[in-house]
């Protein structure tokens, strides 16, 4: 078969494969979402005689830097209030490249939206480690400041009366208002799919699980800090795409229109329609348009103009969502209507086992000070292939801080830590869960309402090739092949724990050990050779020690080297092949499990 | 169906026909300015619509549509684009947006009349052939200031705030002053947001300068005479219309004698034929909307402020109804053709007009002076022009 031949079959087979993915995984919520997207597409030749074009036009684009801020608060959890920002950025910069260059108006779109995610880079650098309350403070700045340089720098906004760009045709057509509201639903119906793709992908369930418990997502191997900084970047580049489109509508570029209000309002839109939906920003557009109508009827009835009662009313709507828990508008629906349709039950899948790592750990002479406090002082340790190696000893003792040494958590004072012929001891916590060596977390630990089986595909996340978000938004054969495999070695760790019946189940519904024995198995989902324990018994009762102990005997069998850091002295006897006595952060007793 | 109904100029339906103006002004973020271009349109609409406007067969009525702007140049893009789908005949502006909206309405060869912003770039009968404007412009303020002071000898201190006014302003003043460099002891930005401008004042004061020409908001305008006079410095003041605003003097009200002697220029609201027509108008205005009270005490009765820029807008539509007559109707090609031939009495007397090659509706010439006493205003005596101008009762 000649190449061009062959090359024509291949595609052929990937474009079934595609089609029979997208059927599998086709679900009620997106036959709702299509008809949605129709609607929207039909709504000016419905709503014609009641709402203009122009305006129609305005609240899609809207509508379009919602759902880009989308990506910001519901995949990665992030406050950000500094959308209107980018939006400006995309708007300002395609304003420029349109008034100075020929270029073809979807190209100075593009233009703008690429200008907007290097702010959104910027951005995401600077607060990837904040928590939310900082991230919002500090992107409210960041809108602040624009908002500002716009009004200082005219050679940049053109005063007074801003920027006019000049009309071009975008893509073939007249850029009528029209035109402008279908290519503005066209792409927020594909940022949504965007949405949905990444949210179902490696990139948007790593950002689930470092939103809902970073510590825990850190152990993991997470790189939490490079995954927000992405998720500011795409939402800074879908709010700049909406921007660069927008203005050619608007046909000026407005200093006075991307103000800190308007960050406000596009996360108000996502907070009240739903951050986690792919249509909720879109829905929290849509109010907000319903919300300028009761300003205006309250301002019409005062005497007073409707922009004194607008904001106001967007933050008692903003206020009454979050005081009544925070259920917004779609994914109650979506809730609602779960509970009246039919639950569509998951096909059993097959568990497949990675193949296993063989490596000893090995740390020397691993001292840490905190002030005056010396918390472990020259602990050597090894931990070789199919042994269980216990740390025992009173609180304070040092067991943990020895545990978050090995993790990468903290840096040593002094010390070496070699896993095989890997240097550790500078390796940051994902490198080392890269290289085989994990750790699960002292407390209840878990991603909040993300499923059993979802847990363990954070884990096998780790061990992905093509599993990056570029390939997950086009769904690439190797990403499609690669997530069958990932979702087999998640069963398989699920089946290490006894928790591949629970596959569907939110995790907080699990009992607390049954929680613990999660932990585990999405740790051994990273496929490591190295599995640090902190306390897994903690909370217990007896029947879930026996389970717990049939599974740490499976993983020694399997060839796993595990630290065992527990104060249940009966699980340590049961299982550890040797236990080392801390003391004030030093190895005071050292033996097999028989002798000591 | 109301608006269909009332809301098309071109409706054949009925021997009723509507003339629409739309105001397209910042009515939220500058109530005074927008209520008076709006208040001066509805004024004329309403006696035109009383006395009749019949012509073509037809008999025409005038009808406001009140957008609002909130000075952003994309709502009022929005606003012509509303205004053009509801048929409207004229759109009357402060001049918000009109770098990107004259265009939208000359598509459809519908006039956009500016009826306060100055600023020389926005009019230009060759480039914007829909454009026009009943205001004093910055250049013939500036001219004429530069024409006041420059004789007087004195060293000027020219102080202009950051906001897109102040810094027209500034451009304006450069070119009047362009030839006599010597008048010109500092150039100085004042910053909108400061509370206090005394470090500016006192920079001025280094200077050397013997008067301060202040071309900035209102507000600014007013902390900028505060911090002077707190300094004890009595040096002349001048400025542009800001200084009628109602807001400068609500801010020194507290000192009543430091307003003395704020001498500013603008647009004449009396002309040859004497004060009769504006106390006419005035009458009427207040008749229909009330007085506008300044909210401070000139010999212990209550100051008011003229109306006179409501005059520019009621001027227009009294063009835009001559222009109806002389085109036959509300077709717009001939109307934006009429409104370059017709011309009729202004609310001060003067003659209002348009031509091919000019646009603008108030001449350089117009632009007096005029100084405070006692919280009022009254032409003053040491220009040609301005001495020949009767004083305006603004006490009630």
């Amino acid at each position: 078969m000649s190449t061009p031949a062959a090359a024509a079959v291949r595609t052929g087979v990937a474009l079934r494969e595609a089609l029979a993915s997208a059927r599998e995984s086709w679900t009620d919520t997106a036959t709702a979402g299509c008809a949605v997207a129709v609607a929207a597409a039909l709504a000016p030749f419905i709503f014609g005689g009641l709402i203009a074009t122009d305006s129609l036009a305005s609240g899609a684009y809207l509508a379009l830097a919602a759902t880009g801020l989308g990506l910001c608060v519901g995949l990665a959890g992030v406050p950000s209030l500094a959308q209107g920002a980018f939006v400006g950025t995309g708007a300002f910069a395609a304003a420029h490249v349109l008034r100075h260059t020929q270029l073809p108006a979807e190209l100075c779109a593009l233009i703008g939206a690429i200008a907007a995610a290097g702010l959104g880079t910027a951005a995401g650098f600077a607060v990837r480690s904040l928590d939310a309350v900082r991230v919002a403070v500090g992107t409210w700045l960041l809108s602040w400041l624009f908002a500002l340089a716009l009004g200082a720098l005219p050679w940049l906004s053109g005063g007074a009366q801003g920027l006019v760009v000049p009309t071009r045709r975008l893509f073939g057509f007249s850029p009528t208002p029209l035109v402008h509201y279908e290519l503005a639903v066209i792409l927020t119906g594909l940022c949504a799919l965007s949405l949905v793709a990444l949210r179902r992908g490696p990139f948007g369930l790593d950002l689930a699980a470092a939103a809902r418990h970073r510590g825990a997502a850190a152990a993991l191997g997470v790189p939490m800090e490079r995954l927000r900084v992405g998720a500011f970047a795409a939402s800074a580049f879908v709010g700049g795409l909406a921007g660069g489109f927008a203005v050619q509508l608007d046909i000026v570029a407005d200093p006075t229109a991307y103000g800190p209000l308007l960050s406000f309002e596009l996360l108000v839109a996502v907070l009240v329609g739903g951050a986690a939906a792919a249509l909720g920003p879109s829905a929290g557009v849509v109010v907000l348009g319903l919300i300028a109508l009761a300003a205006r009827a309250l301002g019409s009835l005062a005497g007073v103009p409707s922009s004194r009662f607008q904001p106001m009313l967007e933050a008692l709507l903003l206020l009454a969502v979050l005081t009544t828990g925070g259920n917004a508008l779609v994914p109650a629906a979506i809730a609602s209507a779960r509970r009246l349709l039919p639950e569509r039950r998951r096909q059993s899948r097959s568990a497949v086992h990675a193949p296993g790592r063989r490596e000893a750990l090995r740390a020397d002479e691993l001292s840490k000070r905190f002030g005056t406090v010396t918390a472990v002082d020259g602990v050597s340790l090894e931990l070789t292939p199919g042994s269980i190696t216990a740390l025992v000893g009173p609180n304070g003792s040092g067991k943990t801080t020895i545990l978050r040494l090995l993790a990468g958590a903290l840096p040593p004072d002094r010390g070496h830590i070699n896993l095989g012929a890997h240097e550790l001891t500078a390796a940051s916590p994902a490198e080392r869960v890269r290289l085989g060596l994990v750790r699960t977390l002292q407390a209840r630990a878990y991603f909040g309402e993300l499923t059993v089986l979802e847990h363990a595909l954070v884990g096998v996340n780790r061990t992905r090739r093509h599993g990056g978000a570029v390939r997950a938004l086009v769904s690439t054969p190797l990403y499609r092949a690669e997530n069958r495999l990932a979702e087999a070695n998640a069963f398989a760790a699920l089946e290490a724990v006894g928790l591949v019946g629970d596959a569907d189940r939110p995790a907080s519904e699990l009992t607390g050990a049954g929680q613990q024995r999660l932990l585990i198995a999405a740790a051994l989902a990273t496929n490591p050779a190295v599995l640090l324990l902190d306390e897994p018994s903690a909370g217990a009762a007896p029947e879930d020690l026996e389970r717990l102990t049939a599974i740490l005997r499976r993983l020694k069998a399997d060839g796993l080297a595990v630290l065992l850091v527990e104060h249940n002295l009966s699980l340590v006897r049961a299982v550890a092949d040797e236990i080392l006595e801390l003391e004030l952060g030093r190895v005071v007793r050292r033996g097999t499990n028989g002798r000591l | 169906m109301a608006l269909v109904a009332a809301g098309c100029g071109h409706s054949s339906a009925s021997k009723q026909r509507t003339i629409l103006i739309a105001v397209d002004a910042p009515f939220s973020r500058s109530p005074y300015i927008g209520n008076t271009i709006a208040n001066g349109a509805r004024l004329a609409g309403e006696q035109l619509t009383l006395g009749g406007i019949t012509t073509g067969g037809a008999t025409y009525r005038v009808r406001i549509l009140q957008l609002d702007n909130a000075l952003s140049p994309s709502r009022a893009v929005a606003n012509v684009r509303r205004a053009l789908r509801e048929h409207a005949t004229a759109i009357l502006t402060d001049g918000t947006g009109v770098d990107a909206t004259w265009r939208l309405a000359d598509r459809q060869h519908i006039p956009i009349c500016i009826a306060y912003q100055g600023g020389n770039k926005l009019v230009n009968p060759e480039t914007r052939p829909n454009v026009f404007r009943i205001a004093p412009t910055d250049h013939g303020l500036a001219f004429r200031l530069a024409e006041y002071l420059v004789p007087k000898r004195l060293k000027i201190a020219l102080l202009t705030d950051d906001s897109d006014y102040g810094q027209a302003g500034r451009d304006a003043l450069d070119d009047a002053f362009r030839t006599v460099p010597k008048a010109v002891a500092a150039r100085i930005t004042l910053p909108s947001t400061a509370s206090d401008l005394a470090p500016q004042v006192l920079e001025a004061r280094r200077s050397g300068a013997t008067a301060l020409l202040v071309w900035a908001r209102p507000t600014v305008l007013g902390k900028t005479v505060a911090a002077a006079r707190s300094a004890g410095w009595h040096v002349p003041v001048y400025s542009t219309p800001a200084a009628e605003d109602p807001v400068v003097r609500q801010q020194l009200a507290d000192h009543p004698s430091w307003v003395n002697g704020l001498t500013f220029a603008s647009g004449r609201m009396t002309a040859e034929l004497g004060p009769a027509p504006w106390s006419a108008f005035e009458a009427s205005y207040e008749s229909a909307f009330g007085a506008t009270s300044v909210g401070v005490k000139s010999h212990g009765r209550r100051v008011i402020a003229p109306p006179d820029y409501a005059m520019y807008s009621y001027d227009f539509v009294n063009l835009m109804a001559a222009a109806v007559q002389n085109a036959g109707g509300t077709n717009p090609e001939k109307i934006l053709s009429a409104l370059t031939q017709v011309s009729t009495r202004g609310a001060n007397g003067d003659e209002r007009g348009f031509n091919e090659r000019n646009h603008e509706g108030v001449v350089d010439d117009d632009v007096y002076f005029a100084r405070f006493a006692d919280m009022v205003f009254r032409p003053v005596g040491d220009d040609p022009l301005s001495s020949t101008l009767p004083e305006i009762s603004q006490v009630r």
